[in-house]
């Protein structure tokens, strides 16, 4: 992985989670021989139902989980086993803030700075230049719960920012916010990513969001089957209708075939 | 929107009207009923005058204030690193938990006079004698309270910090600490009240300096007026500590305003 280079691609093969359930004991398949490849600075949406193993695919990704079967390799390095190597490389938007409450605006942007040592005057200008990029230049001093929902979560995306990262991912990011600010928010995320180069890995339900930002949209059926892999690109804009309805009976097809299966 | 201020001024050190009152109101009692002792068939020393409790006041003895203070502050000191570092390991480690969980518990349950027995039986040295009672008996209570607030701290923030790797070293400083500072602090609180009514019975058994001392040497002159002024003294530690520590607590917690 190089950082002079751009982000390296991202090859996930045969994936596949298995989680006990604690009550019962049994089995649950999250994610199934998932294959998937991104490419270096793709900005790819990963739509899906509830429960088809989005966040699985998350956790996985920044490494927080282990796979039970297969692998996922940012070029040649794993996010689970080489963990401290991401220390700056990745960063992740969650979809509720997630901000420390103790901390104000500017400390909560620099927190990844301060993980990866740089020194204080360095993290003070750089975590000041993203927060002042999203617009909260004269709120560097309030704390969080002196925010607003859409002023919280630009803090989160000029936390994760901070560090330029090689790999950006967001978990349902805007999901919670009303439409307008989450429009807002996804094209200034968007942008930033773009900025920066980063590979951005969006976790999302929404068709709308998925078609609005993804270079390309991977739609993931129950047990993170890859149902469809469509680059948004090929698309006239004005078809973004038909594109949408195609995912949309792609997604009930998948749940028709899921229901006759069980009976 | 713009940041609210913060109050500067901490109102832990002035005392609202209701309790000038209050106090008034048990002091106007206990004049009456020193005056009343006599024909209610109560001997005169027993409930001494007011003026009588202010004079003992007048000659007590600094020295055994500062002492029994610095037990205390040295005990707690040691009591909250111990327990922290403990709190500490036990949340790293599941198997230290499952092992010291029984051994905290019934350290716990040892009522504080068995302590000072304890003590008095194993260790010769006074100073060593009492920290040893106040540390084994505020250790645990700082233990358990940093562990569970440890525990509370929300899966949301633990991943979210996670997600950015930090060293272990960097979790504890960065997230765990400051998410457990209002637990600490409330821990503090009540481990004060503690150690100052431990420290006063520990003092009692073969201490030959400090508040509890003083307190038994009152009581074998049947000196009233000095076990209450004693007393006094004790009460009004109790509530500087506190003060300080709510002072201490709101300057360090000023993001929940």
């Amino acid at each position: 992985m190089t950082g002079k280079n751009g982000p390296p691609p991202i090859h996930v093969r045969g994936l596949r989670k298995v989680f006990r359930q604690t009550t019962t004991g049994q089995a649950v398949v999250a994610i199934d021989r998932l294959d998937l490849t991104i490419a270096p600075k793709e900005v790819i949406a990963i739509v899906g139902q509830t429960g088809c193993g989005k966040s699985t695919f998350f956790d996985l990704m920044i490494g927080l989980e282990e796979p039970t079967e297969g692998s996922i390799m940012v070029g040649d390095k794993s996010p689970s086993s080489d963990f401290d190597y991401f220390r700056g490389k990745m960063a992740t938007v969650f979809q509720q803030d997630r901000l420390l409450p103790w901390r104000s605006a500017l400390d909560n942007a620099k927190l990844p700075l301060e993980l990866i040592g740089l020194p204080e005057e360095e993290q003070r200008e750089r975590a000041l230049t993203w927060l002042n990029k999203l617009g909260l230049g004269a709120f560097t001093n309030a704390y969080p719960h002196e925010l607003s929902g859409g002023m919280r979560q630009r803090v989160a995306i000029a936390r994760a920012f901070s560090v330029q990262p090689d790999i950006m991912l967001a978990d349902e990011a805007f999901g919670h916010l009303d439409e307008v600010t989450a429009a807002e928010l996804r094209d200034t995320f968007l942008a930033l990513a773009r900025e920066c180069g980063s590979t951005a890995i969006l976790i999302t339900h929404q068709l709308e969001e998925a078609i609005a930002v993804g270079d390309r949209i991977a739609v993931f059926g129950k047990s993170a089957k890859l149902l469809a892999d469509i680059h948004v690109a090929q698309w006239d804009a004005r078809d973004y209708g038909t594109l949408r309805e195609a995912i949309q009976l792609t997604l009930q097809t998948q749940q028709a075939d899921a229901r006759l299966a069980r009976g | 929107m713009p940041p609210k201020e913060h109050a500067e001024s901490v109102p832990v050190l002035t005392f609202p009207r209701q309790t000038l009152v209050s106090l008034l109101v048990f002091a106007v009692c206990w004049e009456a009923l020193s005056y009343l002792a006599p024909y209610l068939g109560i001997p005169p020393f027993a409930i001494p005058s007011l003026a009588r409790i202010a004079k003992a006041i007048t000659t007590i003895t600094p020295v055994d204030i500062a002492v029994t203070l610095a037990r205390v502050i040295a005990a707690l000191i040691a009591s909250f690193v111990l327990g922290l570092a403990l709190a500490m390991a036990m949340y790293r480690s599941d198997t230290l938990e499952k092992y010291l969980h029984p051994m905290i518990r019934i350290l716990m349950a040892v009522p504080v006079v068995s302590w000072i027995l304890f003590a008095v039986l194993w260790f010769p040295g006074v100073e060593f004698r009492i920290g040893f009672v106040l540390v084994v008996v505020c250790g645990p209570v700082f233990l358990v309270d940093t562990l569970d607030a440890m525990r509370s701290v929300p899966r949301e923030l633990r991943s979210m910090m996670r997600s950015f790797r930090p060293t272990s070293i960097q979790f504890f400083i960065k997230l765990m600490l400051p998410a457990i500072v209002p637990t600490i602090f409330t821990s503090w609180k009540v481990n004060i009240s503690l150690a100052i009514r431990v420290v006063t019975i520990a003092e009692l058994v073969g201490a030959v300096t400090g508040i509890g001392h003083q307190l038994s040497v009152a009581q074998e002159l049947f000196s009233v007026a000095d076990v209450f002024a004693w007393t006094v003294v004790l009460v009004a530690l109790l509530f500087l500590l506190e003060a300080i520590v709510a002072r201490v607590e709101h300057r360090l917690l000023r993001w929940r305003a």
